[in-house]
C-alpha cells in the first residue's frame, strides 16, 4: 500500500507492505501513480532482468527505485510484477515483466534518499518514506 | 527550530550560531526579514541549512536566501562554500537539475507593438518550443554531436548554427564550463538527454513574455537596453533527464564512497566525496558536462524563439542568462578558492546581472549583483520567489478555471500542456516576489535594476 503525502516542493510517498519483497513492489507502484503511466501505442509485454546493489536496505530501495525510473524514461518501459531471485540488505536481483512502451503525464527527476528509512513495524511489517524530485 | 535560537545581525540577515549544534563548522545565515523568517520556519528549511554547516570543508557560513523553502539534503536557496583542499563537493548541493537557470531576451517592440498579437504569438512559442513530459526536441544528436555539447555547451550550439558569437558573450561563464569532461557522463544519462536538447520540460519550467513595467535604476536599466513598457521574453529550464541522471549516478557512487574516505553526514541525501579524489573529480567533471548541456538547451530554446517571432524587424537579444544550480570554483575574499554550491541560488558577483523569475501571475526582476555579495554571501543572490504551497494542496485548492480567469484578469495569456501543470504553478503557491526581492536589495548584495510583469505564460 501507498499513500502521497504533501511536501512543499515534492512528493512525499509513504509505503507499507507486509514484506521486503512487497516493499519495493509496491513503492515501485507509488512511483509509476505519480509519473501518471499509461500504456503507449502498441505497447508489448517485456521482461526485464534487473541487479541493483546498494551500502544498505534504504539505499537498496532509493537505487532500485531509480533504476526503474531510468528505465521508464530511456526505453518507456513499465513494470507491473516483480519476481525476486535475491533480496538481502544490499543487494537485488529480480524479473520484471511489464510493457513498453508506456506514455507518462507526469515527470520525477529522481528518488532522493531524503527521509528514506526502509525499516520493520512491531507489527512485523515494513515501511519507508520516499521523497520524490519532482 | 525555533526563533530563539536566532540571532539577528540586522533588519534582513539572521544567524544561527556554530554553537545550536555540535557538528556544526560553521555559523549558518539566513537572508530574511523577521515577518518572512516566520513562515520560513513553518517548514525544515533551517534545519536543512544546519545540516549543510556540517560539511567537512565549509568556510565562514552556510547561507539561505529569503526564498529559502525545505528540499532534500540542501534547501533550496542554499549555498555553501568548500576549501577543495580539504573539503567536499556534495551532488544534493547542486540538486538533479543541473544548471537549471534563466535566460532572459529583449525585444526592441514596445508592449503597443506587441499585444494585438498576444495570442497568436503566445501560441506559435507553444507550438515552437517543445515542453511537457514525453515531448522530444528538435534534434536528434548523434553521439558524437552529443559529446562536442558536453564539452562545449552553447559554444557547440552556436557552431551548428543556433545563434552567434555575441550569444556567448551575454551567458555565464560564456555558455561553457571548462572542467567538463564528457567520459564521465554515464551511457544512461546520455540516453536520457539524447532527444531533449531544445525542450522546456514540465514543472515550474516556462517561457514567458514579460512587459518592463518598473524601471529603479535607470543608468543600468539603460546598460542593458531596457525600457518602461518594453518586452523581453524569459526561458527557465536545464539540463533535463540527462542532468538528472548524473546526479542520480552521482549520489549513488557518493553514498558508497563515504566510508572508504571516513565521511558522515546527517542526511543521506549530502552525500559527498573529498573534492579532491577520484569521485569528487568525476563530479565535477560530470556535473560541468550536464551545465554544458543546459547552456545548449537554453541556446536552441532561443533559436527556436527567434524563429516564431515574427514581429517586423524586431531582434531578440540576450540580455544574460545565469545557472541557479551548479557548483563553481571561485576566489573570494577572506577564503581564497571554494567550491561554491548553489542550490537554488543565483550568482551575483559586482555589476553582474542577476534573474530572477516570479511565478506565472506575478513580477520578476533584475537585479545587479553588488560588492557586498562578495564579501557576504559568495557573491549569490536568491533565484525566485519559492514555493509555499505544495503541488498536492495546490491542486486541490486551485480551480483551473477560476486561475485562468484570473489570469486573464490581469492580462495573462496562458499557454499550458497540462491543467495539472498549470494550477501547480498557481502565483499563490509562492512567496510574495516583491518582499524576496526587498530582503536581497536592503542586504545590499544585489540592487534592483527593473521589474517585469507577465503577459504570456507557456508551460509543460
Amino acid at each position: 500500500m501507498f499513500s502521497v503525502e504533501p511536501h512543499v516542493a515534492d512528493v512525499r510517498l509513504r509505503v507499507n507492505a507486509q514484506t521486503r519483497e512487497e516493499l519495493f513492489t509496491e513503492a515501485m507502484r507509488g512511483l509509476y501513480s505519480v509519473l501518471h503511466v499509461a500504456p503507449g501505442t502498441g505497447a508489448r509485454p517485456i521482461s526485464r532482468h534487473v541487479v541493483v546493489d546498494s551500502v544498505d536496505l534504504t539505499a537498496l530501495m532509493v537505487d532500485f527505485l531509480n533504476e526503474i525510473l531510468s528505465r521508464v524514461h530511456i526505453g518507456q518501459e513499465v513494470f507491473a510484477q516483480a519476481k525476486f531471485a535475491t533480496l538481502t540488505d544490499t543487494e537485488v536481483a529480480c524479473e520484471l515483466t511489464g510493457i513498453a512502451p508506456a506514455e507518462l503525464e507526469a515527470d520525477v527527476k529522481a528518488v532522493t534518499y531524503h527521509e528514506a528509512d526502509v525499516h520493520q513495524e512491531a507489527d512485523g511489517s515494513w515501511t519507508t518514506m520516499l521523497v520524490l524530485d519532482i | 527550530m525555533e526563533k530563539r535560537h536566532l540571532e539577528k545581525i540586522h533588519d534582513n540577515l539572521w544567524e544561527v550560531p556554530k554553537s545550536y549544534r555540535g557538528d556544526m563548522h560553521v555559523p549558518a545565515r539566513v537572508y530574511t526579514n523577521e515577518r518572512m523568517l516566520e513562515a520560513i520556519l513553518r517548514d525544515r528549511s533551517l534545519d536543512q541549512l544546519i545540516n549543510v554547516a556540517t560539511l567537512p570543508g565549509i568556510r565562514k557560513h552556510a547561507i539561505a536566501m529569503p526564498d529559502v523553502h525545505e528540499g532534500y539534503g540542501f534547501p533550496i536557496g542554499g549555498v555553501a562554500a568548500i576549501d577543495p583542499r580539504d573539503g567536499v563537493i556534495s551532488p544534493g548541493g547542486i540538486g538533479y537539475d543541473i544548471n537549471c537557470g534563466v535566460r532572459l531576451l529583449r525585444s526592441t517592440k514596445s508592449f503597443a507593438d506587441v499585444e494585438p498579437v498576444l495570442r497568436p504569438l503566445a501560441k506559435a512559442l507553444a507550438r515552437g518550443v517543445p515542453s511537457g513530459v514525453g515531448r522530444g526536441g528538435p534534434v536528434q544528436l548523434k553521439a558524437k554531436d552529443l559529446e562536442l555539447i558536453l564539452r562545449d555547451g552553447a559554444a557547440r550550439a552556436v557552431a551548428m548554427g543556433y545563434g552567434s558569437q555575441e550569444d556567448l558573450n551575454r551567458i555565464e561563464s560564456g555558455g561553457r564550463l571548462g572542467g567538463a569532461d564528457p567520459e564521465r557522463v554515464s551511457h544512461a544519462a546520455r540516453e536520457r538527454g539524447r532527444d531533449q536538447l531544445g525542450t522546456i520540460g514540465s514543472g515550474n519550467h516556462f517561457v514567458e513574455i514579460d512587459r518592463v513595467d518598473t524601471i529603479y535604476d535607470e543608468e543600468e536599466a539603460k546598460r542593458f537596453g531596457l525600457v518602461l513598457d518594453g518586452i523581453v521574453v524569459q526561458i527557465h529550464t536545464g539540463s533535463r533527464g540527462l542532468g538528472h541522471q548524473v546526479a542520480t549516478d552521482s549520489i549513488k557512487t557518493m553514498m558508497k564512497a563515504m566510508a572508504r574516505h571516513g565521511i558522515s553526514v546527517p542526511d543521506p541525501q549530502l552525500a559527498c566525496a573529498p573534492f579532491r579524489s577520484a569521485e569528487g573529480e568525476g563530479y565535477f567533471a560530470a556535473m560541468s558536462a550536464a551545465a554544458n548541456f543546459a547552456f545548449a538547451n537554453r541556446q536552441l530554446i532561443t533559436a527556436a524563439i527567434r524563429r516564431v517571432w515574427t514581429l517586423d524587424d524586431d531582434e531578440l537579444e540576450i540580455i544574460y542568462d545565469v545557472a541557479h544550480n551548479v557548483a563553481k570554483l571561485e576566489r573570494h575574499p577572506d577564503v581564497g578558492e571554494v567550491i561554491v554550491h548553489r542550490k537554488g541560488a543565483t550568482r551575483a558577483f559586482p555589476g553582474q546581472p542577476v534573474l530572477i523569475p516570479g511565478s506565472m501571475g506575478t513580477a520578476s526582476y533584475l537585479l545587479v549583483g553588488h560588492e557586498t555579495a562578495m564579501h557576504e554571501s559568495f557573491g549569490s543572490s536568491c533565484h525566485g520567489a519559492g514555493r509555499v504551497m505544495s503541488r498536492t494542496k495546490a491542486r486541490h485548492e486551485i480551480r483551473h478555471d477560476d486561475l485562468r480567469t484570473r489570469l486573464e484578469k490581469l492580462g495573462i495569456v496562458a499557454e499550458a500542456g497540462s491543467v495539472k501543470g498549470l494550477v501547480e504553478e498557481a502565483p499563490e503557491a509562492y512567496k510574495d516576489i516583491d518582499a524576496v526581492i526587498d530582503v536581497v536589495a536592503n542586504a545590499g548584495i544585489a540592487k534592483k535594476v527593473a521589474r517585469f510583469r507577465p503577459i504570456a505564460v507557456v508551460k509543460g
